[in-house]
């Protein structure tokens, strides 16, 4: 369904946008600079793509000889093998995509109900205070507040990932506020005024019809929990006690050292912990186009 | 009323926590968990660990394998692991000198161990009336040479000041590049080129006492400073540096392992750890190691050490006499010997024997006698960038400039502690 709309036929596409003034010239219109700019754009991305690609098939000898382009001969698994063993990939990636979730969820659901209490009552000072409060949590980053968050979370039984999806949300708060207010701005009054006169309460007019519409800023306030949940290195690393509950980004920490390098370990450790974001990044980044353009057809 | 039952129910919690861990003592096994992330020797550490689980079924050893940042965190958190087998720099011995980590002095372990070492460990921390670490496996670094180049151009190991430019003479007459230098990674700089050329010339252990007795003094009427004791090693090593590859300003350790591998240059100023990556392009290079001459008096020769691995049981662990059972285990020679033998490291027992590699042997009579020196650059605690003014230093900045910085650096961070 989803597939049939966004790739129509090229000439439908093509027709509305070009028919103004151009109607002499062919409807495909090379734009050529634009394009060599896009190329080299994708160039930055797709290079050390390849390089982690090529560098996580090769032999241990290959993988220090100086070339990075080469391509693998012979193809070697045997990275995959390693990295699979040492970082206990199964355990971390459940454990990652465990916290990831979470916070996900969280951030989306505790940011959406804020925002909209926070909207519908910005005439008073305490809501509007509380908004510069969660806003005020963008000026303080982890590393400064890390010590004591060690401790409390360890106190509290809370030195696990349930701890760091706790966090997480928190510091994400923050920015996915500010994004949702901003949204539900350009949300008339109207349509909420009609759910009321239906008689809808507000826990109803909020989940039938405000968080519905929010959903294209959800997708995005989503999107920025998942990177950042998923990538993040220090604050699981130091708030998880236990190493068997570890995420993957700090049980790959493993191949950072000083003396020695195995590259073609820690690029097929690196490729199988890129791939469920790459693959999250694929379908929600098509969500987010659609959704975006949904939204602003219908405001 | 509701925070009141909220505490209630914590404090059940609590409890049912405690009790639980008093019903482990009886039966079933006591857990030690066991920290170790020295990546190459993971495979050998698992399976020792295996091992002596299954020998017994009084205590379960868990292998963690996640690193020093989490290390820190448990200690702040309270719950620091069991056992900790680590590489031992001047963030473990922030534990020691604050006296966190238990006695280990009357274990078995230590009575087997060499003592002329002990100086070495107190140079980085001290908690008195304990032994807080136990070495495990100590490194020696000196030049590694490419035999081969050598027989080809009749050359000797140099054993004096003189010999050494001699013979990098000889080789860059011959058209071989004599040093191999990778000075894009500072550290390469401060581990070899500095660490070699100050240690292979001054007391590095009196140095830094009387270093220490001079504290926020330190300074050019000071009698003791980096600059009266470290301007002329340290300009031999800029002579030295004359002799290095061409682009040496812009390879990285990698490079520099690939292009040794590839028979490059004659000598590289690295540690045994670069072995292993050299084997990696060149199984079968033959190479040996001897200490970098600093003085026309063979008798200075010495090597550069470190700690590599010191065992450490934090006085916060609530399983002290099981980690200790494991700690006795892991120092019997048929663990420790053949670890240090797999890893190119000696045994810092007294009745060891040498690692067998033909790489290390000639750095082996200086272990043995205790001429051995730790590197200046690991003992300048990490605030001081002393890494990079060694880069500086081979980059072609001036000797006697930087060690004033360096001065400066130093009397300043006395007077903040």
């Amino acid at each position: 369904m989803t597939t049939t709309l966004t790739t129509p036929p090229r000439s439908e596409t093509s027709a509305p946008s070009g028919a103004r003034g151009r109607a002499r010239k062919p409807r495909e219109r090379w734009n050529r600079p634009g394009t060599l700019v896009l190329v080299l754009c994708s160039v930055t991305v797709l290079l050390p793509l390849y390089v982690t690609l090529s560098m996580a098939f090769k032999s241990p000898a290959q993988a220090v000889d100086g070339n990075a382009f080469s391509l693998p001969a012979p193809l070697s698994v045997q990275g995959f093998v390693q990295a699979w063993q040492l970082t206990g990939f199964p355990v971390g990636l459940a454990m990652s995509l465990l916290v990831t979730a979470g916070t996900v969820a969280a951030t989306i659901l505790l940011a959406a109900l804020a925002s909209y209490a926070i909207m519908r009552n910005w005439e008073r000072r305490m809501f509007r205070w509380s908004f510069f409060y969660l806003l005020g949590a963008m000026f303080i980053p982890f590393p400064v507040v890390a010590l004591p968050q060690i401790q409390l979370t360890g106190r509290l039984g809370l030195d696990n990932p349930a701890g760091v999806v706790l966090l997480a949300t928190m510091f994400q708060l923050s920015f996915s506020v500010l994004l949702f207010t901003a949204f539900l701005r350009s949300i008339p009054a109207e349509l909420e005024e009609s759910a009321r006169i239906d008689g809808a309460t507000t826990a109803q007019t909020f989940w039938r019809l405000v968080f519905p519409l929010l959903a294209p800023m959800s997708a995005t306030v989503g999107i920025f929990a998942f990177l950042y949940a998923w990538n993040d290195f220090m604050m699981p690393s130091l708030i998880i006690s236990d190493p068997a509950l570890q995420t993957l980004p700090v049980r790959q920490q493993l191949f950072q050292t000083q003396f020695s390098n195995n590259y073609n370990v820690s690029f097929a450790s690196y490729l199988m912990a890129m791939a469920p974001a790459i693959v999250a990044y694929l379908f929600t980044q098509r969500w987010v186009m659609q959704g975006v353009t949904q939204g602003a057809v219908k405001g | 009323m509701r925070a009141r039952a909220t505490a209630g129910a914590l404090g059940v919690a609590l409890l049912a926590g405690l009790l639980t861990a008093c019903g482990a003592g009886d039966g079933e096994a006591e857990t030690v968990r066991f920290t170790f992330s020295k990546r190459e020797a993971i495979p050998y550490m698992t399976k020792v660990v295996d091992d002596y689980n299954a020998s017994q079924d009084d205590v379960r050893v868990e292998l963690d394998t996640s690193g020093v940042d989490v290390v820190s965190a448990s200690f702040v958190r309270g719950n620091p692991p069991d056992l900790m087998l680590a590489n031992y720099n001047n963030e473990v011995a922030r534990f020691v000198d604050r006296c966190t980590l238990s006695d280990l002095g009357d274990t078995r372990a230590a009575s087997a161990i060499r003592t002329d070492l002990q100086p070495l460990m107190d140079q980085y921390g001290r908690c008195e009336g304990r032994t807080s670490a136990l070495p495990y496996s100590v490194m020696a670094a000196s030049v590694i040479y490419n035999k081969t180049i050598f027989a080809e151009h009749d050359l000797e190991v140099p054993r004096t000041w003189s010999e050494l430019i001699k013979v990098a003479d000889t080789l860059a007459d011959e058209g071989v590049t004599p040093f191999y230098g990778t000075f894009k990674d500072d550290w390469t700089v401060a581990q070899g080129w500095f660490d070699y050329a100050v240690g292979g010339q001054v007391d590095t252990i009196d140095f830094f006492d009387r270093l220490a007795a001079e504290g926020s003094d330190v300074g050019p009427r000071s009698a003791a400073s980096f600059e009266k004791d470290y301007t002329r090693p340290l300009e031999q090593m800029t002579q030295l540096a004359g002799y290095v590859n061409d682009d040496a300003p812009s390879r990285a350790y990698g490079d520099g392992n690939l292009a040794f591998a590839q028979g490059e240059a004659a000598m590289y100023l690295q540690g045994p750890w670069a072995f292993s990556e050299i084997a990696k392009t060149a199984p079968d290079l033959d190479l040996g190691t001897f200490p970098l001459p600093m003085t026309d008096d063979p008798a200075d020769l010495k090597v550069r050490v470190n700690v590599d691995l010191a065992a450490i049981i934090p006085e916060g662990s609530q399983h002290q006499e099981a980690a200790r059972d494991f700690l006795e285990h892991l120092y019997r020679p048929e663990v420790i010997e053949p670890y240090n033998e797999s890893q190119l490291g000696y045994t810092p027992t007294t009745d060891a024997p040498p690692p067998s590699d033909p790489r290390l042997a000639g750095m082996t009579d200086y272990y043995d006698t205790g001429k051995v020196y730790q590197g200046a650059s690991v003992l300048v605690p990490k605030t001081i960038p002393l890494t990079s003014y060694a880069q500086g230093i081979a980059f072609g900045e001036d000797v006697g400039t930087t060690m004033r910085t360096l001065d400066e650096d130093w009397a300043r961070l006395a007077m903040r502690q």
